[in-house]
This record gives structure tokens, C-alpha cells and sequence, in this order.
């Protein structure tokens, strides 16, 4: 199975990293900060005041045997306390700039929604979140929020619809395509909700008589029950209003999937022959 | 003969044709092939090469009278029984369909208890369909065992005036627990790899594992191994939402089958038939499409609690 979390490139711009467990997270975080102090990127991260040391930033980092004493001290690795201030996109594109300024060739920057949740409302970190997806399309900047899996499914589908870029968790990478979407990975049980509120996100962009919107399942390694009904329920909003859903590039035991699952034949799906 | 009862057009029937002469299964095809075109049905007669000369000769032609040959339409017990539930499922105006001939049981007697319980499972299987099947057994040949088996397996035998209920009939969940099925114990000896899967977030170490282990320790062709992680992830879901987490698993390969066993802590009791009928529009299918991705699956109750599902693959 081919890695997600190695291809740095894949990365940039605006993503949310959903995660299901704490451990999950760690693990994604740990990545990002790994990979993003390689390609000699600066990478920004934020905190709420009073976060435990076993949960912060450093913490976490200690525990994936990440030395960054150095990164620190040189400025590489930059931690901010949560405030109304660090949050406003003005003033982040200013630091953004900064460092732009002083000859790093990009910018990463991370936190926890529960952080931002932590001194404004959801409602505005929403607003925020839309702002920041302009931020990554006009400087080499990469945005990475992370998300509870667990979250009510609008929650879920607003932050999907937010990140530009994508969303990704642990096994499964869905970036919006001009056409629709592009799924790389696994999906399956422990992923169908995020899978189904990524394609309900996508959907709602496409145009409002429907249009046809193309699932690129090319890197998808494996999809299950669970997943192929995410693909169903995800998209039954856009169908029913007389859109179509096109599936391409299918790997064959993906194709089987969905061939059990009579997806030739369902309504609104159109479906491309298997690549070997 | 007085208590004989005939076929009812439009609804399911599946009859056993016990015979030790060709006249007797020429007859009993026959006046089976006679009614199923008079319904205005589709016929098909399948056999081997020489008795579908045999047939044909016989019967004639009619246009919806259709002739097959064994290796092209049973190929796997599994196999046959959803292409036809598929076929009557999935067409879009109802069809009655009519099918006669020799079930192929194998070249060895071993085969036959995969195609026993396969009789008794078209029952569950087709049983909502109008399906009507005519089976046929020839006595001189057969062993006693497999014989048995059969009638246990169709709820009437005979034909024409001749077709009564068969007394020896069991439904399909009796049947499994029947030694007659031969339902396959998880081997003995100790499994290539075992796991204990928390929660769905375990699910694609469960595959990974399966998989790497297929690869290296069988010589199970690689989109049969792909069928049978799919098949057993399913199982799994299946374990993890039904019945109760930890979910374990245990894998043994030989160099030409693969056998997972995977069991829950779930309460009650295991549904022998679960995954067989065609599933509802919004029901659950993962055990349905498990069963059409491997050779057999088993589900049973484990003797402390929860259930025990095994999963075949050849």
C-alpha cells in the first residue's frame, strides 16, 4: 500500500486532519511537524493557555522522539498561545509574510479546533476558516486543522466544504478535483462518516441543476461496505436533484465492490471499467 | 396417487428427481419442462454433454426453452446460488424461471457436502422467487450419505402425479447442524496469525495482516486473496457492530485454501442463514457480499457465548 504521509508535496495548502483518537491525532501532528521542519518550512503552531504538557505541542513531539530544542531556539518552530489576536487572518498573513520575508520557502501552520473553540465561537472559526483557505491559495502556505471524527455530521461536512486542499485522516485522503473528487487510500468502517460528509461538501459546490460530479477512486486501495454506502448517501442529495456521479478509475477488487453493491445500475452512478 | 400435490405457477418450488433408469429422468424432465412452459416461463435444462443431447432430442426446441451446460453454470456452490438469486432479484420485470438437471457434484464424494448444503440453501436463498427447481439423483450411482442429504435438502420429490412433500425435508438452519451438511470445524492445529481488534480502527491492521499472511504463506491466486480480506473485514464489521468488541481473529493457510475464524463476545445466538436473502435497500449487506467474495462462510454459536463465523477461500 503506498504511504499518504510520505509525499510532502501532497501536503500543501488547506487541509483538515480528522482524527478519531488522540493517538490518531499525535500520530498525524508528529508527521506534520516532521515532515514540514525537512523541507525547511517554518512551522507555526497554536495552543490554548492552559494546555496540559502530556497534550502540548512539545509533549507530543518528545513522544515521537522529535528533537526540536534546536528548531526552537533558531525560530524554525514557532508555538503562540490561543488569543482573539493570533487568530485573525491579518494577522497571521502578517506573520505569514514575515517569514516569507526572511527567506524560509514556506510556511506551516497547525492547531486543534477545540483550541480555536477555546476563545470564539464556532460559528466565526468558520468564517475564519474560509479566509484562511484564500491565504494558502495565494502564498506557499499549508494549513492543517485538525478535527474530532467524532463531531456532528453538519460539523463534519462544514469542515470539509472549508479545506480547499482536502481532508484526510489516518487512512483516507479525499481532494477536491475541478470535476469532483479525488479519494486516495482506505475507506472503510472507521472512515464512511468523514467519507460521506467529504462528498456531501463537495456536492454542494457543484452546479444547482445537478451536473455531474467525477469520483477519481484511482488511489483508492480498498473500499468496503461501509465506505461504498458513503459514496451512496453522500452523493443521494446531488442525484436527486438530477445530478450524476461518475466513479473512474476504479482498482478491479474496488470494482468488485461496487459491482456487488449493483452500483452499474443504481441510479444517477455512471461507472468506469477497472484499471489494472 | 391420491396425496400428490402439483407445482403452483408463480410461487417457489424445488423438487428432487431420485432416478435409476433414463427413462424415469427423461420422464420426470419432461412433464417438469411440459408446465414450466405452459406458465409462460423461462426454461432452462442443464447437464452434461451427452444428456443434453440426450434432452434435446426429446424435448425439441421452444423459444423459451433454454439448454446449459454444468461447467458453464456450476461452477461453485456459492457461485450458483447468487447468480440465481441475482438474476431473479435484480431483473426488472418479474420472471418465473424453471431449472432442471443434475446438480454436478464433483469428481470425489468429499465434494459433495459443499453441494448438500447448496440443495438446502436455494431454499432460503431463492425461497421469495418465483423459482422453480427440479433436481436429479441417480440412485445407482450416488452413495447412500449423498442421497440422504438431497432429500433433506428439497421440501418435495417426484414428478408430474407422482410428486408428494418429501417427509425427510429439514429447513435450511436444521439442515447446517445436520451431520449430513458437513459443515467444516476451524482446523485443529495452531493458526499462522492471530489478532484482537478493538474497534473499526483496527480494521486496516486486520487486513494488512490477512493479507501479508495469504501472500507469504499460500499459494492462493492474488485476486482470490483481495476477495477473501474484503470478505473477512466484513465479517469483522459484522462482529464489531452486531456483536460485541473485542473482535478475534485466526488465520491458517495451506498452500491452495485460506481459513479465517473470526469470533465475537456478542449475546444470543448466531444466525446460521445470516447474509443468504437478497438484502433490503437500506439493510445490512456486508455479510451478503462476504458470502459472494469466498467459498463459504459458517456462523455458529461458540459454547461460552457470542458467535464464531469461518470464513473459506479456495
Amino acid at each position: 500500500m503506498k504511504s499518504l504521509d510520505r509525499r510532502p508535496t501532497d501536503w500543501d495548502g488547506h487541509v483538515a486532519l480528522v482524527h478519531d483518537s488522540e493517538r490518531q491525532r499525535r500520530i498525524g501532528v508528529a508527521d506534520w511537524v516532521r515532515c514540514g521542519l525537512d523541507l525547511g518550512a517554518k512551522v507555526l503552531y497554536i495552543e490554548p493557555e492552559d494546555v496540559p504538557p502530556e497534550r502540548s505541542l512539545l509533549g507530543l513531539l518528545e513522544e515521537h522522539a522529535l528533537r526540536v530544542e534546536e528548531a526552537l531556539a533558531d525560530g524554525r518552530l514557532e508555538i503562540f498561545t490561543a488569543s482573539d489576536e493570533v487568530y485573525s487572518p491579518t494577522w497571521q498573513e502578517g506573520v505569514t509574510d514575515e517569514a516569507l520575508a526572511v527567506g524560509y520557502p514556506s510556511v506551516r501552520w497547525s492547531g486543534e479546533e477545540r483550541t480555536a473553540w477555546s476563545v470564539m465561537s464556532p460559528a466565526r472559526h468558520t468564517e475564519i476558516e474560509w479566509e484562511t483557505d484564500l491565504l494558502c491559495n495565494t502564498r506557499p502556505v499549508s494549513i492543517m486543522c485538525q478535527y474530532s471524527a467524532h463531531l456532528p455530521q453538519p460539523t463534519l461536512e462544514t469542515v470539509c466544504a472549508v479545506h480547499g486542499a482536502g481532508v484526510r485522516d489516518s487512512q483516507l485522503r479525499a481532494l477536491p478535483t475541478p470535476e469532483g473528487l479525488a479519494l486516495a487510500g482506505s475507506a472503510d468502517a472507521a472512515n464512511d462518516r468523514l467519507l460521506r460528509s467529504t462528498l456531501v461538501a463537495r456536492a454542494a459546490t457543484a452546479a444547482a441543476d445537478g451536473g455531474r460530479i467525477i469520483v477519481d477512486l484511482g488511489e483508492l486501495e480498498f473500499l468496503d461496505v461501509a465506505g461504498a454506502r458513503a459514496l451512496w448517501t453522500g452523493t443521494t442529495a446531488h442525484r436527486m436533484r438530477g445530478g450524476t456521479v461518475r466513479l473512474t478509475r476504479p482498482l478491479p477488487r474496488v470494482d468488485r465492490m461496487l459491482r456487488l453493491l449493483g452500483a452499474q445500475q443504481a441510479p444517477g452512478f455512471e461507472m468506469e471499467d477497472a484499471h489494472e | 396417487m391420491s396425496d400428490s400435490v402439483p407445482i403452483v405457477s408463480g410461487r417457489y418450488s424445488h423438487d428432487l428427481l431420485l432416478h435409476d433408469s433414463d427413462e424415469e429422468l427423461v420422464a420426470g424432465t419432461t412433464s417438469f419442462v411440459e408446465q414450466g412452459l405452459e406458465s409462460g416461463g423461462h426454461v432452462l435444462v442443464h447437464s452434461t454433454q451427452a444428456r443434453v443431447a440426450l434432452f434435446k432430442e426429446v424435448l425439441g426446441t421452444h423459444p423459451r426453452l433454454e439448454y446449459g451446460l454444468d461447467e458453464d453454470l456450476y461452477l461453485s456452490p456459492s457461485r450458483t446460488l447468487f447468480a440465481y438469486q441475482r438474476k431473479l432479484a435484480e431483473s426488472p420485470r418479474p420472471i418465473e424461471l424453471w431449472a432442471t438437471g443434475t446438480v454436478p457434484l464433483g469428481d470425489d464424494a468429499a465434494g459433495h457436502p459443499a453441494w448438500g448444503r447448496y440443495e438446502s440453501l436455494v431454499n432460503e436463498v431463492l425461497g421469495p422467487y418465483a423459482f422453480h427447481g427440479l433436481c436429479s439423483y441417480d440412485t445407482q450411482v450416488l452413495p447412500e450419505r449423498t442421497i440422504a442429504a438431497a432429500k433433506a435438502g428439497h421440501p418435495h420429490m417426484g414428478a408430474g402425479d407422482q410428486r408428494t412433500a418429501s417427509p425427510e425435508y429439514k429447513h435450511p438452519a436444521d439442515f447446517l447442524t445436520d451431520p449430513l451438511a458437513g459443515v467444516p470445524d476451524p482446523p485443529s492445529d495452531p493458526p499462522g496469525a492471530t489478532m484482537t481488534i478493538p474497534g473499526v480502527h483496527h480494521l486496516r491492521q486486520a487486513r494488512d495482516l490477512v493479507r501479508r499472511t495469504c501472500v507469504s504463506s499460500s499459494a492462493v491466486a492474488r485476486d482470490t486473496v483481495d476477495d477473501f480480506v474484503a470478505a473477512v473485514n466484513e465479517v469483522v464489521v459484522n462482529g464489531l457492530h452486531h456483536g460485541g468488541a473485542p473482535v478475534r481473529l485466526a488465520l491458517w493457510t495451506d498452500p491452495a485454501r485460506l481459513t479465517c475464524l473470526v469470533t465475537d463476545l456478542g449475546p444470543g445466538i448466531a444466525d446460521r442463514l445470516a447474509g443468504y436473502r437478497y438484502p433490503e435497500p437500506d439493510g445490512p449487506k456486508g455479510l451478503w457480499v462476504a458470502r459472494q467474495l469466498c467459498e463459504d462462510i459458517f456462523v455458529g454459536s461458540l459454547p461460552g457465548g457470542g458467535s464464531g463465523v469461518l470464513v473459506i477461500a479456495e
